[in-house]
């Protein structure tokens, strides 16, 4: 590895929500377009192209979407697919790193909404396929691991109720900090009454307001190699470290049912492929298809012990600045509302999680610029299926 | 997956003893040492603990007709392996509080079941990731595999296992078994044959061939046997194909198209090549009926739901075959067109014609053949279309109420069509002292009537000693579940389409 890594030199993305009315080729090419344009590229400058989508086989009965981007690229270069953005990206950071490319697209996009209520099923056959069969949900593993956790860290009524509140806190922040994100699915203020009664109704541990949405989105990057990233840009964000790592698919039969071991794995990676420590990080975006995924993520990436996080969360929370405090550093996680509010279109996610960190570093994030003095290294945690894959990336600048 | 769904199986290394929830060729920790040192188990016969659980209110799309429902991870061997499984066999109203504490630590037992709802064109698929609580209408109970001891002259039915489903509809006097939306006549069939394994004790490589009775098979072609053969593991399994040696047919003939096989069975385990072998028969029905108000919706008020299998042998025969007599005639009472939803019936011609004529006709046959009189006969059963039939035919052969009403369970069960009459022969079998005679007589629309004459043996002590799930337990049990009219309806049609 280079002293420095790949470095991103230009991000766009499109607003998260429901685009009904747009066809996937224009919400890709929307986010590209922003992405080449912030660095003054074309498309013929491109020596490659990775792209992440779960489902628009299924959602737009796209088959080899390598064709439908060289068609709408016109491009006729090495185009590859894979499932989230992390992976696209991970691939490309491969590839540049080998020397092979040295200017890369990676983008990433998905329309769940055009499938109806249909998008549950594939989502959960995605993930678990035998708990699929066996009657269960894209909620019901989030519940039970929180249930596993409740049990095996021997949680009783008050501290389950700190739990529960300070989860239902969690989802009322996330909808906070989207407020001032333009690009978020859900601008608009929630209650923890709110987060709490939807729980009640539904007689489940979790409610409505304790999970991600589906969603419509795109997002793209350019990739450099380190070497020439300045030609692009002033401010380039170096790639410090990555990693990923997987566990089983079956969530069931995986050994420790309270945490996801593929994060612990993807972040310990990170690391030490990084001069990074977990210190150096002040902004941080995690994978939170829950709430409880949300918390549980803070313990595995190792910013809390196991069974640590449910009682320091919320007391370790400065609401004048924004951030958490722990173990005496400041940390900024989701302030573009993380994947309750600012949405989650799957192959399109890790993409605005990107997006979110090299805005921030480079302080170009507008009204939502984190207003602390000096920020060190970001930190972008994404997930594919039930935890079953995991990817950290350690992002920075000189 | 559907063929290890619908197993519960797994594997252990032979090694290190790590479990794995799934069928494996080598151990993960043991590396490739392992290869050829797994082991599989089997956890179908086995009781798990419903470790964590949580609520669905809003299933994924093949699984609405099931839900609200109770959703969790279920442990075998204290936690060494885990399945998600669903509970099944519980109603939850939309206004009850479901506390997740109650239930979670509680011990279960895996059914067989239907995964999910498909259209009415494709492969019923089925699965055992659906359990119940250990504790409530259907017991734990352990499956052994005893050594056959005593040769017996003449076959024999060496077990049998009745089953009938918790939900129940109460209408006047009469109360009948439904299944829950998840069931149908295949898995009844497949519960009752695992119910006659664990009451036998026999093992099941032995089985040469099940037979299967039902006129509600959801399909048109394609048999319920062949499902009973591979869950149940019957015969020698020929693992790395898929196969099992055994033969498996489905029958057909209305309401006796089990007890029709119960010679064929018996005749088979006497074959001098075969004495070693045991053959099964299972009659199982969803019983079908127009809604009321419909052309044949007064078959509505009658019918049940249930499955009974008998195992057929020369070892420890629990009661030999005295006698049998069969008779036929093309009397058309009752019927159903290919592609028709629900049978037809004859009205008041089901009655004289059909039933009481060939019902006596072949008990008094059978009796003069073997020069019985009535108070030769301990228990009389009879088919059971409703109770008013069999009572007066049992009176009019002169038959006293404690001969034939130990055996009459449609006042409890509904007519459970083919299981029917072989409920009410296991209902006897519960209660029967050795050397008892019991004379079954069925009917089968179309018609026809099958007799036999059973002499109970004193291994039927042994067998009673180990029944748990009697028919009487089923008859009267603190967790039945009685619905309404709607519900009953929405019951019985289940998962049979989208």
């Amino acid at each position: 590895m280079t002293e420095k890594g790949p470095a991103v030199v230009g991000v766009g993305r499109t607003k998260f929500g429901e685009h009904y009315e747009r066809d996937p080729e224009h919400l890709v090419e929307e986010a590209g377009l922003v992405a080449l344009r912030s660095v003054d590229v074309e498309r013929e400058d491109l020596d490659a192209c990775f792209f992440a989508d779960y489902f628009l086989p299924i959602t737009n009965k796209i088959g080899l979407e390598e064709g439908f981007l060289s068609e709408l690229l016109e491009l006729n270069i090495p185009m590859e697919i894979t499932r989230s953005f992390s992976s696209a990206l991970s691939n490309a950071c491969n590839a540049v790193q080998a020397g092979k490319y040295s200017l890369v697209l990676v983008g990433g996009m998905e329309k769940m909404t055009d499938r109806w209520d249909k998008i549950r099923d594939d989502l959960m056959l995605l993930e678990d396929p035998w708990s699929y069969y066996a009657g269960g949900t894209p909620e019901s593993n989030h519940e039970l691991m929180l249930r596993s956790y409740m049990k095996t860290h021997r949680l009783h009524d008050n501290e389950r109720n700190l739990l529960m509140l300070t989860l239902a806190e969690l989802s009322v922040r996330n909808h906070e900090n989207a407020l001032k994100n333009e690009f978020a699915q859900f601008q608009r203020k929630i209650s923890v009454d709110m987060v709490l009664g939807s729980r009640r109704k539904l007689r489940r541990p979790l409610g409505l307001y304790d999970f991600a949405p589906v969603s419509d989105g795109a997002s793209a990057l350019i990739l450099s190699d380190s070497d020439s990233a300045n030609s692009y840009t002033q401010k380039p964000v170096s790639i410090l470290g990555y990693s990923l790592a997987t566990d089983y698919i079956t969530f069931p039969s995986r050994r420790d049912l309270t945490g996801f071991l593929s994060s612990r794995l993807a972040m310990k990676g990170a690391l030490e492929a990084s001069s990074v420590g977990l210190n150096d990080i002040s902004v941080l975006q995690i994978y939170d298809q829950s709430t409880f995924v949300g918390l549980v993520t803070l313990e595995d990436l190792g910013f809390y012990g196991k069974g640590e996080a449910w009682k320091s969360v919320q007391e370790n929370y400065i609401s004048s600045e924004g951030c958490y405090e722990i173990n005496g550093e400041k940390l900024f996680i989701n302030v573009n509302g993380g994947l309750k509010a600012d949405g989650n279109p799957l192959g399109a996610t890790g993409g605005a999680q990107v997006f979110e960190v090299f805005k921030q570093l480079r302080r170009e994030a507008g009204e939502r610029q984190i207003k602390a003095d000096a920020l060190k290294n970001g930190c972008v945690h994404e997930l594919e299926g039930f935890g079953t894959k995991a990817y950290v990336f350690l992002l920075g600048m000189d | 997956m559907s063929h290890i769904g619908d197993r519960l199986r797994g594997s252990r290394c032979e090694l290190c003893g790590k479990e794995y929830f799934k069928l494996k060729d080598y151990c993960g920790a043991c590396g490739r040492e392992s290869f050829g040192k797994m082991k599989n188990i089997d956890f179908f016969y086995e009781e798990g603990t419903l470790e964590t659980c949580t609520l669905v209110d809003k299933p994924t799309n093949k699984f609405t007709r099931l839900g609200p429902y109770i959703y969790g991870l279920v442990s075998f061997h204290d936690g060494s392996v885990r399945f998600p499984g669903r509970l099944t066999d519980k109603i939850i109203a939309n206004d009850e509080d479901v506390d997740f504490e109650d239930l979670e630590g509680r011990n279960v037992v895996p059914r067989f079941r239907r995964r999910h709802a498909v259209d009415s064109s494709g492969i019923v698929p089925t699965i055992t990731l659906a359990f119940t609580f250990a504790d409530e209408y259907y017991p734990y109970h352990e499956r052994k595999i005893a050594k056959p001891s005593k040769e017996y002259e003449r076959p024999g039915i060496v077990g049998y296992g009745a089953y009938t489903s918790r939900f129940r509809i109460k209408e006047g006097a009469i109360e009948r078994s439904i299944p829950f939306f998840d069931e149908d006549a295949i898995t009844a069939a497949v519960e009752a044959g695992k119910f006659g394994l664990i009451n036998s004790e026999i093992d099941h490589r032995l089985v040469s061939k099940v037979y299967v009775g039902s006129e509600s098979n959801p399909y048109a072609v394609k048999p319920i046997a062949s499902k009973v053969a591979q869950v149940l593991n019957l015969g020698e399994e020929e693992h790395k194909e898929g196969l099992q040696c055994v033969d498996a047919v489905d029958t057909e003939f209305a309401c006796k198209a089990a007890t029709s096989m119960f010679k064929d069975a018996a005749s088979l385990v006497f074959y001098p090549e075969s004495k070693k072998s045991y053959t099964m028969v299972i009659g199982t029905d969803n019983s079908q009926a127009a809604p009321r108000g419909e052309p044949g919706g007064e078959l509505d008020f009658f019918v049940g739901y249930g499955a009974c299998a008998f195992i057929f042998g020369m070892y420890d025969v629990i009661a030999q075959f005295e006698g049998w007599i069969s008779i036929t005639s093309d009397t058309p009472d009752f019927w159903r067109r290919d592609l028709q939803p629900y049978p037809s019936h004859g009205g008041r011609f089901t009655g004289k014609p059909a039933y009481f004529k060939h019902v006596t006709k072949v008990v008094q046959k059978l009796m003069e053949k073997l020069s019985l009189k009535p108070q030769d006969i301990t228990y009389f059963v009879a088919h059971q279309p409703n109770a008013a039939f069999p009572t007066r035919v049992a009176k009019a052969l002169g038959f006293r109420e404690e001969q034939f009403e130990p055996g009459l369970l449609v006042k409890k069960f509904g007519n459970t069509y083919s299981g029917c009459s072989p409920i009410g022969l296991a209902a006897v079998l519960d209660v029967a002292e050795p050397d008892d005679r019991i004379l079954l007589a069925s009917y089968g629309s179309g018609a026809g009537a099958d007799a036999y004459s059973f002499i109970a043996t004193k291994q039927l002590k042994e067998s009673q000693n180990r029944q748990r799930f009697t028919v009487a337990h089923q008859a009267e049990n603190e967790f039945l579940q009685y619905v309404d009219y709607g519900t009953y309806r929405r019951l019985k049609e289940g998962l049979s389409s989208i």
